[in-house]
């Protein structure tokens, strides 16, 4: 099935190359550590074959998307596709100049999860594959199938994509993600049941463990700024120290820079080195700007950026 | 517990709020020194990493004034002092910061006595919760 694709892409791939209808693409690459994808960016046909499709390929490439010259092709599952159309809104890059290629996914396995659930270390798995609704894990110890909700990575099961309609071609048939919404919609519920002071005691105790890494900011595709206010100096907004304090005023701020522009792709938790769960924080901004202003990133180019525009009457409750 | 003086600071906006602060004081109206008064040139000016950082540095609350929608001297920057605001005050809210200690209105220059009501309210509301010691190690 993913070799199906896999050579599906390669063929239209090599087809838009050729005909000179982009310059470059991006896409995905094998790793250097068995199952891992790592971005891969080609501009020569003879890569073509370098390219791959696998239930593992999580990460978000539009972050690439404005660094990179010319006509430009990139490989996207539904929710990375949502950031691309986040950049066109914010003018990062023109619409007219990057072909979106679709690839049906069934959601991200988490290999550290597959390595919890069946004890094994990667290097020891043969094969990791899609049964229907299962994944079926296969190593020299016969075979082990687990449920969807058990290896997907979190972000996928708080999957909520359907309804993209911007992609300029579509590899196979996109079919929707085994979510599981209610598990990664319950983070969020239990932070609301908490009083104020028990979240905060939450978040003080999380970003405790930021090391200021800025993991979160780089692998972010809308965190665009070409200067960012925490290495400001005149005035000098936060501490460049990892203090707990100026960790979280730095995350509460990104937060709030990007409302609007955040598609909740997940992978500013996916890149954090000390697991911090971020996912908590991205869902509740998208969860605010849809209630607040019926707005929801990424889904229309040609709707205005969130914060480009208004309206007459909104928010008045919140305002003395 | 005993009340407290809260420590506020007050972005206000050049054309409106700030002159309607300056119409209370030279009405002579009454209201707590609590305020602390940064003035901009506009709502929209306020980002959410100003009140953050009045938060960080010690204000107990943080009052964000701007003009009446519609009555914007850059006729649109209340209206984006809206929607940022409105969002940073239901995010910090989910991360732990009382709704109280952000606060955001709208005040024109002829409104002198409004100026002083809103100081009073929000003060008052301020001083039912405690010192903010968010902050604090």
């Amino acid at each position: 099935m993913t070799k199906e694709l896999e050579n599906k892409l390669r063929e239209e791939v090599r087809n838009l190359l050729e005909k000179g209808k982009v310059d470059r693409v991006i896409g995905y690459g094998a790793g250097s550590l068995r199952f891992a994808a790592t971005p891969l960016i080609i501009s020569d046909k003879a890569d073509v074959d370098r390219l791959i499709i696998n239930p593992f390929i999580h990460n978000n490439l539009s972050v690439f998307l404005p660094d990179v010259s010319g006509k430009v092709a990139i490989v996207a599952k539904e929710c990375d596709a949502r950031s691309i159309i986040s950049l066109v809104q914010n003018k990062q890059i023109p619409r007219e100049n990057v072909y979106i290629i679709g690839v049906p996914c069934s959601g991200i396995i988490d290999l550290g999860k597959v390595e919890k659930l069946t004890g094994l270390d990667r290097d020891e798995i043969d094969d990791i594959s899609w049964q229907g609704d299962k994944v079926t894990i296969a190593s020299a110890g016969g075979a082990k199938e687990f449920t969807a909700q058990e290896v997907l990575a979190d972000s996928c099961l708080g999957c909520d994509a359907g309804g993209f309609r911007e992609f300029d071609l579509v590899i196979g048939e996109m079919k929707p993600v085994a979510a599981d919404k209610e598990l990664i919609r319950k983070r969020i519920k239990d932070m609301e049941a908490m009083s104020p002071a028990e979240r905060w005691e939450f978040w003080k105790n999380e970003f405790s463990r930021c090391i200021r890494c800025y993991a979160c900011r780089q692998i972010c595709p809308v965190c665009f700024c070409d200067r960012c206010f925490v290495e400001e100096t005149e005035p000098q907004w936060i501490s460049p120290l990892p203090r707990w304090q100026d960790n979280l005023i730095f995350q509460a701020v990104r937060m709030m820079h990007v409302a609007g522009r955040c598609t909740d792709c997940g992978e500013c938790e996916r890149a954090c080195p000390v697991n911090i769960p971020l996912g908590i924080l991205t869902g509740k901004m998208e969860d605010i700007v849809e209630e607040l202003f019926e707005y929801r990133a990424g889904m229309d180019k040609d709707a205005p950026p969130l914060m480009a525009a208004y309206q007459p009457e909104e928010a008045e409750d919140l305002i003395r | 517990m005993d009340s407290f003086e809260p420590k506020i600071v007050a972005f206000c906006c050049n054309w409106c709020s700030y002159a309607g602060a300056d119409l209370a004081g030279t009405s002579r109206m009454q209201y707590p020194p609590n305020i602390r008064i940064i003035r901009v040139m506009c709502s929209g000016r306020v980002n959410p990493s100003f009140v953050l950082k009045a938060l960080s540095v010690g204000a107990d609350g943080v009052l964000v004034l701007g003009c009446h929608p519609g009555d914007c001297h850059y006729l649109t920057g209340n209206y984006r002092a809206r929607r940022r605001m409105a969002i940073a005050k239901k995010f910090l809210e989910y991360m732990g910061v009382e709704p109280e200690r952000i606060q955001v209105g709208w005040c024109s220059a002829s409104e002198g006595s409004r100026f002083a009501e809103l100081v009073g309210e929000v003060t008052d509301n301020l001083r039912q919760l405690s010192p903010n010691r968010m902050f604090n190690d």
